[in-house]
């Protein structure tokens, strides 16, 4: 009971101090967001079981049986696509004593068995059977239909499923909002949508999972400073980012930042043959998805997709920021291609997003450094008390008649970091969806 | 000499076709054959351009995280030499520990099986040809691979 008064009153005095954490008029961010535990929890309540979290590309899991694991926050999950075509998500969590019934991270089955009690469940995460079953004979709340391992609702766009655990929670349509028009940049620049490279390359950084969430969606500003060494390495030297024709855009938290250079990004993976498979379709993205959004195909530029799905196009890598404690992150990264491009081109994306955006990419190796250094420094309880400045770009908003969502003027801006933290508290502050506010 | 960050003395024991292979590694059940696939995602899967470009940004004075320097070790132990149809290569096997630490206490640690082709080329010099590293994590428990192994 003592500890159970504590937790609530240390519930009630996070939740009334939020709005002090994020302070968007001043343009300051509390550091005890990056650090606190108990923050840390509510994070994992109202941010990861609530939203809609990346779970894997059909291409992932293209037939019946091809399953993968993964994590919702810190839930561990089974995607697998069922007997009937349809993707599932849920617990890799056994109903009897709680054990995983999966401990691949890709392949194919038939069942998942627990190794505990034999214990097997169906593809679509339903209790099979169990083993000496007449040993539960005459007890009605052994009810195979209610024992199944726990569901996520799943619902997919273009290709892409996301899961919530949250039953309230809006349709994904609704979750994604205008940032379907942007995805398309992506998903929908080509007949047939992309396909993903098989594997996946994982690591650990000592950070907080927001301070590279907040770099994907809105950070041009780090990238000729912190990638200095690896644009000289490659190009001589580190080119200008310019503020004219580019932009910051955001919908409900989600943002991208990004020029109209169309070939930006794509210029990085040291491949002449996929910067002119991109010249050569430039025309047919134009097409599809209008000549502004066709120069974003392989622009300069990074985005997010709250709360933790960051991608670059161009490169074509997904990635999830998974957390792992307030002051731990998995970063699980992706590489994908159209799939019409030339098979030739999967080795040059493969390799390309490998000698960059991976852990020993030349990009990327800076990035670790940095965002476990914001963190850390935290430990100190006066530093944690110091403000962060978020206040790039002010008055950038702009009304465009070809771009949808918030748009602002000038890629080098903190607007698409201010809506990140803004949608963090709307959640934080909310107890339902219904409280959540459209951004 | 990696310990030293002496990178470019290293580049000159690897053969001009060298291919130097780190795959990604993931948990698969046994009946699966392909735990290891040449087509999957990889830590490096480089041939002497890409390792001359990795030299190249760990050299520059604006390489951020090289600086202070990292402090490193590579213990290579339980070597095994096998002879090949072709007197001038053998196949050697080893493990490795590498171990990083950067600033106060800020360590990593890899865990590492090594398969190498040892050539020797004309002039007599013994030279690397092919390494396969396979890590022995499936999540790398670093944030970066700022050396070689």
């Amino acid at each position: 009971m003592a500890q159970a008064s504590t937790m609530t009153r240390d519930r009630q005095s996070i939740l009334s101090e939020l709005p002090n954490f994020v302070n968007l008029d001043s343009y300051e961010i509390d550091r005890r967001i990056f650090w606190d535990k108990d923050l840390y929890a509510l994070e994992l309540e109202r941010i990861f079981a609530r939203c809609w979290n990346f779970i894997a590309h059909t291409s992932q899991i293209p037939e019946p049986g091809d399953f993968l694991t993964t994590v919702i926050g810190e839930d561990g999950v089974i995607v697998c696509r069922a007997e009937d075509g349809e993707v599932y998500a849920f617990l890799n969590s056994c109903t009897h004593r709680g054990n995983r019934v999966c401990f691949a991270e890709v392949g194919r089955a038939r069942r998942f068995t627990c190794n505990f009690h034999g214990w097997s469940f169906g593809l679509d995460g339903s209790l099979a059977s169990v083993s000496r079953p007449q040993l539960y004979d005459g007890n009605p709340t052994f009810d195979k239909a209610k024992l199944g391992l726990h569901q996520a609702r799943v619902e997919n766009y273009k290709g892409m499923y996301f899961a919530t655990f949250d039953p309230d929670a809006p349709s994904l349509d609704e979750y994604l909002g205008d940032f379907r028009w942007y995805l398309d940049v992506i998903l929908d620049n080509a007949e047939g949508g992309i396909e993903f490279i098989d594997g996946n390359i994982k690591s650990r950084l000592k950070c907080n999972w927001k301070f590279p969430a907040e770099n994907f969606v809105g950070d041009a500003y780090h990238a000729t400073w912190t990638h200095s060494s690896a644009l000289i390495a490659m190009f001589g030297k580190a080119p200008t980012i310019h503020s004219d024709r580019s932009y910051q855009v955001n919908v409900n938290g989600h943002g991208w930042e990004f020029g109209l250079d169309f070939i930006g990004n794509a210029a990085t993976l040291k491949s002449p043959e996929i910067v002119e498979y991109l010249r050569e379709q430039e025309a047919r993205f134009a097409e599809r998805l209008g000549k502004v959004r066709s120069r974003m195909v392989g622009a300069l530029s990074s985005a997010n997709v709250f709360p933790n799905l960051s991608f670059l196009v161009g490169h074509n890598t997904f990635r999830t920021w998974n957390p792992r404690g307030p002051h731990e992150t998995e970063l699980h990264t992706w590489v994908y291609l159209n799939a019409s491009a030339p098979e030739t081109l999967k080795e040059h994306y493969r390799r390309g997003v490998m000698l960059t955006f991976s852990p020993a990419g030349l990009f990327e190796m800076d990035d670790g450094e940095n965002f476990e250094n914001c963190t850390s420094t935290n430990a100190g309880v006066v530093t944690r008390k110091q403000k962060l400045h978020f206040g790039m770009g002010i008055d950038s908003k702009i009304e465009s008649e070809s771009l949808k969502g918030n748009v602002y003027k000038s890629q080098l801006n903190e607007a698409n970091q201010r809506a990140f933290y803004q949608r963090w508290a709307d959640l934080m502050s909310s107890e339902t969806w219904s409280d959540v506010p459209r951004r | 000499m990696l310990d030293d960050e002496n990178y470019d003395e290293w580049i000159k024991l690897l053969t001009d076709d060298i291919h130097y292979w780190m795959p990604g590694i993931q948990a698969r059940y046994r009946k699966d054959k392909n735990q290891i696939a040449p087509d999957r995602m990889a830590f490096f899967d480089d041939d002497l351009e890409y390792l001359k470009l990795r030299v190249s940004r760990a050299k520059q004075p604006s390489a951020w995280a090289e600086d202070p320097p990292t402090r490193h070790f590579h213990l290579v132990s339980n070597i095994e030499v096998e002879v090949t149809v072709d007197p001038n290569e053998w196949v050697v096997h080893s493990v490795i520990v590498n171990s990083r630490l950067r600033c106060e206490d800020d360590k990593m640690d890899m865990h590492a099986r090594r398969k190498d082709l040892i050539r020797r080329v004309e002039g007599g010099a013994l030279k690397l040809a092919r390494r396969m590293i396979i890590l022995q994590e499936t999540v790398l428990l670093s944030k970066n691979i700022n050396t070689f192994l």
